[in-house]
């Protein structure tokens, strides 16, 4: 059985309360998810809470994933990036921002999940971005991982607000046709 | 080919999360009503996910799991105190389980109808509807029971605005324009006999949306602020 096959198995089990199956879930995709929830939140501590809060969340909501739609790898870590950001946008907004204590991680650095067809199209989309310009692959990169809004870009790259959006549109349309699909 | 451009660039940006509040609100209604567009972020969701895979793994700490454990037990303990919903007879949760959450007994509803798990007393008359802004956020949970025609409303996870109700909308073709079902608290549930007088056939199919609007509900009938939450009832397909 595929390790992709095996998840989606053991996530139906998850949701109808399956103990067992949560366990080995737990084991397969934690470190996973946890590495997208330091990476995004970079603070230890508040980390561990929202990877938490995410795997309560896969408890309540296995049921919901559907495996026409997507990895179940996917559907999990797309899931950890939302609470995640939730989490970094109510730090932001107590205004308490004493970053950091984890390193910053940059993208580039292969470390796929283990599904071959899964690591041929990463390939393909960091050979995507790094053929965006420098600062419009940053932009994309910053909203993406770290929650930014065309306001809070326009502050980092000194532009007006419409530029932004006008990059990121642009960005998006020449990531798209680079991905073709 | 500039449409296509357009959905594919706002879909994107819906992705990234670079949307201000008013771009995002109608960007989330459409993916209700738009396959397009829906298709379109769901093609976004998963070209970026692939960054969210490369990011290098990080173990969580050794007593990880069961804080998490204990963490679903509390939440499964709570809802038990606060559920009605449907009678479910637990044939092997371990974990102290005493009743699931609002949110689970919905996500566990689409997945596992027909399972040991959840045991209907007889034939079903309870429906459930979750009403979310998306799959990661359900908001009120709603349910019909077709016997008594009683239609219950619960918050999950609502947080209103100061001077703004939370408005229910029956939406459906026949109707022609949308019909309200009254206004929903944020902090306690509401039941109502409202769909005595619709058609079984109207409120089975139809899409519950929830708007924001002034203080006391809509002036005109009609919905006047955005729409937040939507869902449709489970499909009889027990």
């Amino acid at each position: 059985m595929s390790s992709r096959d095996a998840l989606t198995k053991n996530l139906q089990r998850v949701a109808r309360h399956d103990t067992e199956a949560f366990d080995a879930l737990y084991k397969a995709t934690s470190a996973k998810l946890f590495g997208i929830v330091v990476r995004i939140l970079r603070r230890r501590e508040l980390a561990e809470e929202v990877l938490q809060e995410v795997y309560l969340k896969i408890w309540q909501q296995a049921g919901a994933y559907n495996p026409s739609k997507g990895s179940p790898i996917t559907w999990m870590a797309v899931m950890a990036r939302n609470r995640a950001l939730d989490a970094l946008r109510r730090v932001r907004m107590a205004g308490g921002d004493d970053c950091c204590d984890v390193e910053e991680i940059k993208s580039g650095e292969m470390d796929a999940f283990d599904e071959a067809e899964l690591a041929d199209d990463l390939r393909r989309l960091v050979d995507c971005l790094e053929a965006l310009a420098h600062d419009k692959r940053d932009m994309v990169l910053l909203a993406y991982f770290e929650g930014y809004s065309r306001e809070e870009l326009s502050q980092r790259f000194k532009s007006p607000v419409n530029t932004i959006k006008t990059w990121l549109h642009r960005s998006l349309t020449q990531l798209k046709e680079c991905l073709g699909s | 080919m500039t449409t296509d451009h357009d959905i594919n660039a706002l879909a994107g940006e819906f992705v990234l999360g670079t949307l201000d509040a008013a771009e995002r609100e109608v960007a989330a209604r459409r993916i209700v009503r738009d396959r397009a567009f829906a298709q379109a972020v769901a093609n976004w969701e998963r070209r970026l996910a692939l960054l969210l895979l490369q990011t290098p793994s990080v173990t969580p700490p050794a007593d990880g799991l069961e804080k998490i454990k204990t963490k679903i037990s509390m939440a499964m303990e709570a809802a038990d105190r606060a559920n009605n919903v449907v009678s479910i007879t637990r044939s092997r949760a371990r974990w102290r389980a005493a009743a699931v959450s609002m949110a689970a007994i919905a996500a566990s509803l689409v997945a596992v109808i027909g399972t040991r798990e959840i045991n209907w007393s007889n034939r079903p008359t309870t429906f459930v509807a979750v009403l979310q802004k998306d799959s990661m956020s359900p908001a009120f949970i709603l349910s019909v029971d077709t016997k008594s025609m009683m239609l219950t409303v619960r918050p999950v996870d609502a947080k209103r605005e100061p001077g703004k109700s939370f408005e229910l909308w029956l939406v459906h073709d026949s109707l022609g324009a949308p019909r309200s079902l009254g206004l929903l608290p944020d902090d306690a549930p509401v039941t109502s006999p409202t769909l005595r007088k619709i058609k079984k056939s109207v409120f089975m199919g139809a899409t519950y949306a929830v708007s924001v609007e002034p203080m006391g509900g809509s002036q005109t009938g009609a919905p006047t602020g955005p729409v937040v939450f939507a869902g449709k009832l489970l499909p009889d397909g027990i």
